[in-house]
């Protein structure tokens, strides 16, 4: 299977999210929250660190 | 004096024993989210299992690399036991012949959802522990 970076980054972060949301909260509800925001984060911080290593050679 | 035998008796029973402790973490590691099943999380122990399936499967078909402890190099020592703890699926992927391509093009990403699906499984078997130690409903 040929995923490309960012591909590989989303599942990778959606997947992650999913089980953090599972184990750290207690309603569905506030799992699908919490997943939610941490897969957010997840990808947020990624393209913010991409974009700040850009510049780099 | 009787509440105190009272007390006793509730913490007790409020105390899994350490044969049980044992057994439901055993399970746990060996397959993801089987803990759970066990102690009653049907929900949790299946989105459990799925997911970290998911991620092992994506690693296998990525041609993520299985390390091995025989490298002599402690990061690869570390990520073999990394890969262990998803349990039973790695050992019988080896055994149906699975290696790896280092040299595919996405291996890399590969061998992380591998690892990674290894550390996963490690927080679910210690939330399996905090369940059954009635420190999480």
């Amino acid at each position: 299977m040929v995923v490309s970076h960012f591909v590989a980054l989303v599942l990778f972060s959606f997947l992650v999210s999913v089980v953090f949301g599972v184990l750290s909260k207690n309603t569905p509800r506030e799992r699908v929250l919490y997943g939610a925001k941490v897969f957010g984060v997840f990808i947020g911080v990624a393209l913010l660190l991409g974009w700040i290593m850009y510049p780099a050679p | 004096m009787a509440n105190k035998a009272v007390q006793e008796a509730v913490s007790a029973k409020a105390q899994p024993k350490m044969s049980t402790l044992v057994r439901l973490c055993a399970a746990a590691w060996l397959v993801p989210g089987l803990g759970h099943l066990l102690l009653g999380r049907k929900w949790r122990g299946l989105i459990l299992c799925a997911t970290i399936v998911v991620m092992f499967l994506m690693g296998i078909a990525m041609q993520g690399e299985f390390f091995s402890t025989s490298s002599g190099s402690y990061l690869q020592t570390l990520g073999y036991f990394g890969e262990l703890c998803v349990g039973v699926a790695m050992p019988a992927a080896r055994f149906f012949g699975y290696a790896g391509d280092p040299l595919f093009v996405c291996a890399d990403y590969g061998t992380a959802y591998l690892v990674a699906a290894g550390m996963l499984n490690v927080l679910a078997i210690l939330d399996v522990y905090d369940i059954a130690m009635g420190r999480k409903p």
